[in-house]
């Protein structure tokens, strides 16, 4: 909200420039979030000097005047001022000048004379309120000086962030009060026009829970015109745009006491009355902005003796506007329940100052003198006479009276870390205007209907904090307990994969939990894939943001394509996040996963000139997988799993039944739909899978101080036998096997169709003492009895 | 051949050794001449030989020379030879040129959000604080109400939200782990808990749909404002350096009362005011306060036995601020000439 400096001076002393008001208020509570400068606007206007005043010749009001502004020969200016005089030294607006409001002068004949410049008013000039007479300078300046940004006063503006609580701070009252607390100075509240409440008007509520106060105060003789220029320009600092003297001291009033008013053109609502009722089925209005509205039983109205003249708090209608035609107004100061006010603004999207206002629950006790304000001012404006007897409509008169709440000193000192005693907190809220009186326990505490934000003790607390100061409050470590904590090992096992991967060259990515709905054919899951349904946002940003992501491949392919190969020739990447998976019933919350997912495309290894290129492919990614697998325990136990599907040719990892990563081939299909480049292999581990629960510490096995024997055997097999079964019969065959690694493989050539050779490096040793040649034969001819008895197996020999 | 030997032979061959062995290029000139003077048919073979057309009682003194000799000469050799296989071998290991790059891997690191939220949490487990998670779609009930976010109250409109459905939605902030957290657990407690966050706004250079937030929160018998205010410091000092000047002032969370948030000095300025923090000399860090009375009643805990104070604040917004980042959007884009930025430390701290 904007807020005027010059305006809060009508209600508060500020010796203060205008930064160090800003800064304070800040750390009072109010946070100042800019603090703007305006000067007065007008360019093009010099310092000249009144030579000679003469006579117009064909007007009477007007005079002729030679002015001295610095130039070869002194200008002819036209005036209409009775205050200028030779000698006077006169701000002249020279041809080419803007004055304030962007009015341009230039060179003209006004009544058949030769005008080539305009001598300025203050108000003209943007400086001063009076417009009677040219501005008289009580300085001397050498004539033809520049005058731009010399006169007149820089006024500041605050932006204020006011939060939802305090809706008495939506005011320059409301601030003003809070600059007294601040500076312990004395609030001037503005004049009223004295009213008496009665009921001048036929006001009728149908229920007081709608609106609990309503206030109408009756204007006769009404001359719709402009307001005055004083008015104008604080509303035009704050941001309102200035409309007509009724609709501005109106608005003047809302940004003076904050309660929003409302001026009908009385002689427009039907049978003399107010109506605040629900609105009826079917009904209509027009609002100020021009909209046809279809209103319903949930929106609050006000209506005349027929139709609806305005929805409550939000807007008035165009039935009952003021005109220029109007002469008898009624003025509504009214207060209604904010939920049904917040349900009216969201249904028709309809931001109104008065709504802002309004939602936030005002003060219920201001409804009269906010009413009578405005009267004041169109009275002094000579706008229309506004009536004593004006109606109030109260629903509870409780609601009026202050709040009483108890206050425990203690309390206080126990959340502020301070020591203060109960007369130490009373002066604290005494500054804000709350007045208390001393309790056993502490305070009892008297809260008048401007800080209806007060309920409870605890807002009591935070009050008097501030109002001592959060700088203030010191560092009391002592208080602290001892409480020793260390990352849970789940972190430290995310960081420990994590790190893995980053050290082995992958780049981390984080990329989004939404996930477009169209990456579901894209990626080809089958339907009955538990990922083909993802969560719905009910209001998403986008359609493609709209579902919550079931997997992280499709980012990750995202990621592929955002890195063009020109920018990134390796790809290696990898993301830890979560995925979500619908509740089964379709209600409750979704099951949420933690999964880490990685792939690599491109080429294998930087180009460099020790390496030959190499294109990455499935087992670079298997590599990392395997070793991921390792440090999640499972150096064995897992079974391997493959399948042929849309999405491309997929394998996967179960420990027993539970599966804990899938991994393999993109489909050429799913890269087109993606519109990536180049083969990408992929592996994605279900992280819950493997709870950090279940995993167990490393435990010591002795290392034999003896020895090992190598041997490489090169074992041809039917290409129907994998190597896993190859492996499988050489371990459990074999008493002291130590290590086993494959390092050579081959198929088809001279080995004939359908057959394939693994050539092993086994190394042999034992924990009790060197093997011998003639033992470690025996070991390798019994595994290759098994292997020939179990998979047909050959030795292969050069 | 039977010339008689002289001791001036002696020290020539010596000489002619030395200067043969240095002149050698390689192992293989070197051990020709190895040959030549120590070999079976070599320089020293026959001056032992020739020793006998000596007088014998000259015998054992030129003799004496000649074993001399030939441990000098062996001696020369070795030395020349392990000079040559240095040579050699440091040859074979630069490839000829040492100021070839050397051999690398794909280079690899951490997300710049993950390394910022790695270095939060580091500074909050010393002091005390573990980890806690909860769900990123969340019920309306732990998002707001038992936040004390009434329904239909304007305080909602704080943080546009993603709905599921009526009930369920994506959490605006990580508060709710809060209740969530205590309704579990029994004071005294201390966590952090980082997570995933979602508003629904439109991305703009410091907005995004989601981004990454870190919740602190402390109950116990007699925790204040200054227990609030002495940890927040330290986390901050200890994260952008000892320096930092902070700012607590008062503020509005409908979860916490009195509540409060931490400016530090902006770090582009130092305090001047500048663009980055709109002329005001500070940056806003963290939102904080006590946790109000009703959070506890929401949570099972007595507000009268306990109090607490709960924090929270954007990693995102605090990565941007360390490393100087303009766009927050640019955490998300993935672009990897971006984020390789952050793999890498500076030697030069900028902020001082």
């Amino acid at each position: 909200m904007k807020i005027s400096v010059s305006w809060l001076r009508r209600y508060v002393e500020i010796t203060e420039d205008p930064r160090d008001l800003a800064n304070d208020l800040t750390m009072f509570g109010l946070n100042v979030e800019g603090v703007h400068a305006l000067a007065p606007e007008f360019r093009g206007v010099v310092f000249g000097k009144v030579l000679e005043v003469k006579r117009h010749p064909k007007a009477d009001r007007l005079t002729m005047c030679t002015v001295d502004v610095g130039g070869a020969r002194p200008l002819n200016v036209v005036c209409g001022a009775s205050n200028v005089r030779a000698g006077l030294g006169i701000p002249v607006a020279l041809d080419g000048a803007v004055l304030a409001g962007g009015a341009k002068i230039k060179r003209s004949k006004i009544r058949g004379e030769v005008s080539e410049g305009m001598i300025c008013s203050e108000i003209e000039l943007g400086v001063g309120d009076d417009a009677a007479g040219i501005m008289e300078l009580d300085f001397e300046e050498k004539p033809g000086t520049s005058l731009d940004g010399k006169l007149g006063e820089t006024s500041y503006v605050f932006d204020v962030e006011v939060t939802p609580n305090r809706p008495d701070l939506l005011s320059h009252v409301g601030i003003a009060r809070e600059v007294a607390a601040l500076y312990r100075r004395e609030l001037r509240l503005p004049e009223l026009f004295p009213l008496e409440a009665g009921d001048a008007f036929n006001v009728t509520i149908e229920n007081g829970r709608d609106c609990p106060r309503y206030a109408a105060v009756l204007v006769d003789d009404v001359v719709v015109g402009p307001s005055p220029p004083w008015m104008q320009r604080l509303l035009t600092s704050v941001g309102m745009r200035p409309i007509n003297n009724i609709v501005d001291a109106t608005n003047f009033v809302l940004m003076e006491l904050g309660q929003p008013l409302h001026a009908f053109d009385h002689d427009r609502l039907s049978k003399d009355a107010i109506v605040v009722r629900r609105a009826k089925e079917g009904e209509t209005i027009t609002t100020l902005d021009g909209t046809l509205r279809e209103l319903e039983p949930g929106i609050l109205v006000i209506a005349d003796g027929e139709r609806p003249v305005a929805i409550a708090g939000v807007m008035g209608g165009m039935d009952a506007e003021v005109s220029e035609a109007t002469t008898r107004i009624l003025i509504e100061s009214a207060m209604f329940d904010p939920k049904l006010v917040r349900r009216a603004r969201q249904r028709f999207k309809l931001d109104t100052e008065a709504s802002y206002r309004f939602e936030r629950e005002g003060d219920v006790g201001i409804m009269l003198e906010a009413a009578s304000r405005a009267a004041r001012l169109i009275a002094d404006m000579r706008a229309g006479s506004p009536l004593a007897r004006c109606t109030d409509a109260i629903h509870e008169a409780r609601s009026l009276e202050p709040r009483s709440i108890r206050l425990r000193t203690a309390q206080v000192n126990r959340l502020m870390g301070t020591a203060l005693d109960a007369a130490d907190v009373a002066a604290l809220l005494d500054r804000l205007g709350l007045p208390s009186r001393p309790t056993g326990e502490g305070l009892e505490v008297s809260v008048p209907t401007v800080r209806r934000d007060l309920r409870e003790e605890i807002d009591l607390v935070e009050e008097a904090a501030r109002v001592y100061g959060y700088e203030k409050i010191g560092l009391d470590e002592a208080t602290h307990s001892s409480m020793f904590a260390s990352a849970s090992a789940s972190e430290r096992r995310s960081t420990g994969i994590t790190s893995y991967l980053v050290s082995r060259g992958f780049a981390e990515v984080i990329t989004s939990s939404f996930m477009d709905p169209g990456d579901l054919e894209r990626m080809g899951w089958d339907a009955s894939d538990e990922r083909s349904r993802p969560l719905r946002v009910a209001n998403p940003l986008t359609e493609n943001q709209s579902t919550l992501r079931t997997s992280l491949l499709p980012g990750l392919l995202g990621v592929v394509k955002r890195n063009a190969p020109s920018e990134c020739e390796e790809i290696r990447i990898f993301e830890l996040g979560k995925i979500f998976i619908p509740a089964a019933a379709g209600s409750g919350l979704p099951r949420e996963e933690h999964h880490l997912a990685g792939l690599v495309a491109r080429s294998a290894a930087p180009l460099q000139w020790l390496e030959k290129e190499r294109r990455a492919d499935f087992f670079d990614m298997k590599g990392e997988l395997e070793s991921l697998l390792e440090q999640l325990g499972f150096s064995s136990g897992l079974t391997m799993s493959a399948s042929r599907e849309r999405s491309g040719r997929i394998f996967r990892w179960h420990a027993g039944s539970v599966r804990i990563a899938e991994g393999g081939v993109v489909a050429e299909g799913t890269l087109e739909r993606f519109d990536v480049d180049s083969p990408i292999f992929f592996f994605d581990l279900n992280l819950d899978a493997v709870p950090v629960e279940s995993m167990g510490w490393p435990r010591f096995s002795p290392v034999s101080p003896y020895p090992a024997v190598k041997r490489d055997l090169c074992i041809v097999v039917s290409e129907k036998v994998a190597y896993t079964e190859v492996r499988g019969v050489i371990m459990r065959n074999a008493k002291f096997l130590d290590s086993i690694r494959l390092f050579d493989y081959y198929r088809g050539g001279h080995l004939g169709e359908g057959k394939r050779s693994y050539t092993f490096r086994l190394n042999f040793r034992s924990a009790d003492g060197t093997l011998d040649g003639v033992a470690v034969d025996r070991e390798v001819q019994r595994i290759l009895g098994a292997l020939q008895r179990e998979l047909q197996a050959t030795l292969r020999t050069e | 051949m039977n010339e008689r030997p002289e001791p001036s032979r002696v020290s020539e061959i010596g000489e002619q050794a030395a200067r043969a062995f240095a002149e050698a290029g390689d192992l293989e000139a070197l051990d020709r001449e190895r040959v030549r003077f120590l070999g079976r048919k070599g320089e020293i073979t026959v001056l032992l030989r020739s020793i006998g057309t000596l007088a014998p009682e000259e015998r054992p003194r030129f003799g004496d020379l000649v074993n001399e000799l030939k441990a000098r000469i062996e001696e020369l050799f070795e030395s020349r030879r392990l000079a040559l296989v240095a040579e050699t071998a440091e040859a074979d290991l630069y490839a000829g040129d040492p100021t070839l790059p050397g051999r690398r891997l794909t280079a690899g690191g951490h997300h710049v959000l993950h390394r910022t939220a790695a270095e939060i949490k580091e500074i909050f487990f010393g002091m005390g604080y573990s980890l806690a998670e909860g769900p990123d779609v969340e019920l309306d009930y732990y998002n707001f109400e038992a936040l004390n976010f009434p329904p239909d109250h304007p305080s909602r409109d704080l943080q546009d939200t993603f709905y599921i459905n009526q009930d369920i939605l994506l959490r605006t902030h990580t508060s709710p782990v809060q209740v969530r957290y205590m309704e579990k657990h029994a004071p005294p407690l201390r966590i952090i808990a980082p997570g995933r966050v979602y508003r629904n706004e439109s991305p703009d250079p410091s907005h995004s749909a989601e981004f990454l937030q870190i919740e602190g929160l402390y109950v116990d018998r007699a925790v204040s404002l200054g227990d609030l205010k002495s940890d927040v410091l330290f986390f901050i000092r200890a994260f952008f350096g000892p320096t930092a000047k902070v700012r607590f002032r008062p503020h509005f969370f409908p979860f916490t009362e009195p509540s409060a948030e931490f400016d530090m000095s902006c770090f582009a300025c130092r305090g001047a005011g500048c663009a980055v923090c709109g002329k005001t000399g500070w940056i806003e860090i963290m939102g904080a306060g006590m946790v109000h009375p009703h959070v506890f009643r929401y949570a099972g805990y007595d507000p009268d036995a306990y109090t607490g104070f709960a924090f929270g604040m954007g990693i995102d917004r605090i990565a941007m601020l360390k490393y100087g980042i303009d766009d927050i959007r640019r955490l998300l884009s993935n672009d990897l000439r971006f984020l390789r930025q952050f793999w890498t430390e500076r030697k030069a701290d900028v902020l001082r």
